[in-house]
């Protein structure tokens, strides 16, 4: 069952909550940080619906968004149960929130006012629990149908302040005693869900309470149903319903009002007179809506059905008002409304009107050497996020195309964490507290072939020298020919360099070739931390990122040498496969460990093509460290997002 | 002939207007009553409309930064029974227009003698200010907190002057090292801003600039894990000593090559990097006065709600 449901604004307020088992705020943030802030979770479409889901611990969440009204409708429940018809309750919660507060919604006091909201989502989850229950003789029927059972007594106990009048329930009034005969679920279902938890005795008011003429044949049925629970389905129920009873106490004890309410709903026989001067006696301000029910029986509660579904209908209907196309004068008009609209502004933006711009933008980001799985991906996102807004004054569509791509950019580019390498570095070699014994800094650097890793590695160390730190550098490239005396190379001329500007110290770390990579690392650090180096620096072997067999030799590397820090090198000019490099990589690991960040080499070679470092940051969500921007050592460059961004637009 | 008719039409009407009627004395009446008022609606309106007083408020996520803003909206409706929502991680930004409650001091009251009677007015035109509510999370927080302050404290208009940040902390994460290094590292990012804008003002305009302090909010002091302020304090800057040693010795942007040597003007404080950095210090030599004062936004049921938060509204009270 549901366990928990949610509206919030994105500025992060709850404005309206219902939950049926206490769920841990992180549960929603974490879906906010993951999802929609940085977009890194890979959402598991679901095969036929469309909605993306996102899994937290044991909960499974759904949710809708508002852009008119910047709401989020967000639905938790737990991940053993297959709820069909969740997406159903978030497209009609949506649709009936909306439509019911606009005004307020809209109004500046719209984070502060209360939102009465609770029987319109109780009818809409019974509603749809009864919907999806009915057909099913599914051995969860009855979890299910007491889940769906409880509820009508819950909306009748709230008995909040009266509904905001809507334009379309006094039209829907005479079809609700017509319904009622047909399609009355309100009466009936209480009848086995009281007989069990309360006392016996009211089972027998309850089947002494005629319900209107109407029904009856509807009851017999329905009664046949209770009957069998009762007897010989009554294992079967009861085992369902041991571990909500408890669940179902507190809620209504927070409402206070159980004991009470029970005696207004079943006592039925009993003069209206009294009930209507006691609930005056409690609630001056519900009288009225309580006089209707004590009246009538349940028909107060058909309304709010007839209410809701005329809600949705209005909704419904003009959504396809919308979509169908008018004659030729009124497209005509349309039309050219729609250019005028282009340059005043205030149009309001739809899938046809960003298909073109969409089009030219996604062929701009691949001219930068975007990945096309990022830059659709990019366009998508934008798409989504522009489709129902109103452009500004004098904005054209073109134009809050570029600014929406713009930040989305930024957004992709921007670390959650920024990265200050010096200050880690001091952290694990000088630790503050006296437990922790000081050890060398880890870093290892990986790549496919020729992206210049070596070369990275010696501005890294060029780096951390001109900070006065004692480098040794491991030379774990095993494999290729020449690999260590490249490296021998660069020892040499940074020790030159060092001793030059007396900062720092650097060696080489060497075990020749032929020898087992990650126990030449182990071994590094080892030597490293016995002769008080700060950093140990690790060259690997330069690999195919699809070849099976050298990849998995990384998982063992991770292992043993455990770095602080693993940076993949990626040149700026590989184009499409950037994606599949940065994936492949970041897998490599095993589980648990991922790539720490990337180092895109060669950004001087392509001018302002810099779409590499979109690419591979869309595929893994990992941040870039350094940009290398040259051939000599001092051209190692942080991240500058507004420069980047900056390019990739120009 | 039409005008000519129009011509007697109009004669006729004044003739009548000062025939000394009724209907003329009533409009005479009208006209000499009804403009003055008019007019200074009018001017009252475009003069008098004080400029607003802005706070933006900033922090890491999960500070309490949106539950504040939410308790202090909700605390100054005239809602019967006030009850603040519970929140989650922001995504936009919101400004929100709050009172001050009448029983904390305001600084523009500071001359007025006790006995003012405009004192007690108070109650019936409660100051108004406005806060800024912006997402603490690390991807937006350049996007959105750091822009809007500098767009806030740049700009020429009254509207959008800035009367102070705000910069919420959460005590009891922060004796965490992780939490603790992120909050500090935006808490650098923010008075490095501050700290450009103050420079130049200095540099381009003797007239005083209209300093912009900070009070750095110690949330979360209810909580039995919360650090006291003092020790707060000590690792904030602690904290940020080491941030500003380890950017002195960075490296360079990618967009620095083509933007020029910016030089000394990264580093936070003095320019001598060996000194330690302390707030007061800071204060003496850039002139942005830090505050730090605790409170609590959640955690007082009993009492009436809010009452956690009284000494930053205090400080509020205290640059209006």
């Amino acid at each position: 069952m549901l366990e928990s449901f949610e509206i919030l604004t994105t500025s992060g307020v709850v404005l309206w909550s219902k939950s049926y088992t206490p769920v841990g705020p992180h549960v929603v943030n974490s879906l906010i940080n993951d999802v929609f802030i940085e977009e890194k979770a890979h959402l598991q479409n679901t095969t036929n619906s469309a909605s993306p889901i996102f899994r937290k611990e044991k909960y499974t969440l759904k949710w809708r968004r508002s852009k008119d009204f910047n709401l989020i409708f967000v639905a938790v429940y737990q991940s053993l149960l297959h709820l069909g018809w969740i997406d159903k309750l978030l497209d009609n919660i949506s649709t009936i929130f909306i439509d019911l507060y606009k005004d307020q919604l809209k109004s500046e006091r719209a984070r502060v006012v209360e939102y009465p909201f609770d029987k319109y989502f109780n009818q809409q989850v019974r509603e749809l629990e009864d919907n999806a229950t009915a057909g099913l003789d599914s051995p969860e029927t009855p979890a299910g149908v007491v889940a769906a059972r409880k509820d009508p007594l819950v909306s009748s106990d709230n008995g909040g302040p009266p509904p905001p009048t809507v334009p379309g329930l006094s039209r829907a009034q005479p079809e609700a005693a017509l319904g009622a005969a047909t399609s009355d679920e309100g009466s009936p279902p209480q009848t086995p869900d009281i007989s069990r938890t309360s006392t016996p005795t009211s089972n027998h008011i309850l089947t002494a309470k005629g319900g209107p003429g109407g029904r009856v044949s509807r009851r017999q049925r329905k009664a046949a149903i209770a009957t069998a629970y009762a007897s010989s389905g009554d294992e079967k129920a009861r085992k369902g319903k041991i571990p909500k009873s408890g669940k179902k106490l507190r809620k209504w004890d927070a409402d206070g009002l159980a004991d009470e309410d029970d005696g207004r709903v079943l006592d039925y026989s009993a003069p209206a007179g009294e009930e209507d001067t006691s609930a005056s006696a409690v609630e001056a301000v519900a009288e009225d809506s309580w006089g209707r029910r004590t009246g009538k029986g349940q028909f107060v509660l058909k309304d709010l059905g007839d209410e809701v579904h005329s809600i949705l209908e209005n909704a419904d209907s003009e959504k396809t008002k919308s979509s169908a196309p008018s004659g030729l004068v009124g497209s005509g008009f349309s039309a050219i409304g729609g250019l005028l609209r282009n340059i005043v502004g205030g149009k309001v933006l739809s899938a046809a009107d960003l298909e073109k711009p969409l089009k030219a933008m996604e062929d701009h980001l691949l001219k930068k050497n975007i990945a096309r799985e990022a830059a659709v991906r990019l366009c998508d996102g934008v798409k989504q996020e522009l489709v129902g807004k109103k452009t500004g004054n004098f904005q054209s569509v073109d134009a809050s195309l570029k600014s929406a791509m713009e930040s989305s950019l930024r957004k992709i580019l921007t670390p959650t964490t920024s990265l200050d390498l010096l200050r880690e570095i001091d952290t694990v070699t000088n630790p503050k507290n006296k437990q922790a014994t000081p050890r060398p800094y880890v870093i290892s650097i990986v790549g496919v072939n020729g992206v210049g890793k070596s070369t990275n590695l010696g501005k890294i160390c060029y780096f951390l020298l001109q900070n006065n730190f004692r480098v040794l550098i491991a030379a774990c490239d095993t494999f290729r020919s020449g690999a260590v005396e490249q490296l021998r190379v660069h020892a040499r001329n940074l020790k030159e360099l060092s001793t030059r500007e007396n900062v720092g110290e650097v060696e080489l770390y060497e075990k020749g070739y032929g020898k087992d990579a990650a126990n030449v690392a182990k071994d590094a650090v080892e030597y490293g931390a016995a002769n008080k180096f700060d950093v140990v620096l690790i060259d690997t072997a330069g690999r195919r990122h699809n070849d099976q067999r050298l990849m998995s030799s990384l998982e063992k590397f991770a292992k043993f040498a455990n770095p602080d820090k693993i940076f993949m090198v990626g040149e700026a000019l590989v184009g499409t496969d950037s994606v599949m490099q940065a994936r492949n990589f970041n897998q490599a690991f095993g589980t648990g460990r991922n790539l720490d960040g990337f180092i895109i080499s060669k950004c001087d070679t392509v001018g302002d093509m810099v779409g590499t470092l979109v690419s591979m940051v869309h595929a893994t969500g990992i941040p870039i460290v350094f940009l290398g921007v040259g051939q000599h050592y001092g051209d190692l460059r942080g991240l500058s997002v507004p420069w980047a961004v900056n390019l990739l637009m120009k | 002939m039409t005008s000519h008719s129009n011509w007697e039409l109009f004669e006729a009407v004044a003739t009548k207007l000062l025939e000394g009627s009724a209907l003329g004395i009533a409009v005479a009446v009208i006209i000499t009553f009804g403009v003055p008022v008019l007019l200074h609606y009018i001017f009252y309106r475009a003069v008098a409309s004080p400029p607003s007083s802005n706070f933006l408020l900033l922090g890491p996520s999960g500070a309490g930064k949106t539950a504040l803003v939410n308790l202090l909206e909700v605390k100054s409706s005239f809602a019967a029974t006030p009850k603040s929502h519970p929140t989650h991680t922001s995504q936009t930004t919101t400004l929100a227009t709050v009172r001050l409650p009448v029983s904390v001091p305001i600084a523009s009251n500071k001359y007025r003698s006790v006995n003012d009677p405009s004192l007690k007015e108070g109650h019936r035109n409660q100051i108004k200010y406005r806060v800024r509510d912006t997402p603490g999370h690390g991807k937006l927080r350049g996007s959105q907190g750091l822009s809007e302050l500098l767009s806030m404290s740049t700009s020429k208009d009254t509207k959008l002057k800035l009367r102070g940040v705000i910069f919420m902390v959460d005590t009891a994460a922060i004796s965490e090292a992780e939490a603790l290094r992120d909050a500090a590292s935006y808490l650098y990012d923010v008075l490095l801003v501050l700290q450009k804008r103050a420079l130049n003002l200095g540099k381009s305009s003797l007239k005083a600039a209209a300093e912009i302090p900070v009070l750095i909010a110690a949330n979360k002091q209810d909580l039995f894990t919360a650090l006291p302020p003092g020790s707060v304090r000590e690792k904030l800057e602690g904290e940020i000593d080491r941030i500003r040693k380890s950017k002195s010795k960075g490296l360079m942007d990618a967009s620095a090559d083509a933007g020029g040597a910016e030089g000394e003007d990264d580093i936070l404080g003095s320019y001598d990097v060996k000194d330690t950095f302390t707030f007061k210090e800071f204060e003496d030599e850039i002139g942005i006065k830090i505050e730090l004062a605790g409170g609590a936004v959640k955690g007082d049921d009993e009492g009436a709600i809010g009452a956690g938060v009284r000494r930053w509204e205090e400080w509020v009270g205290q640059r209006l």
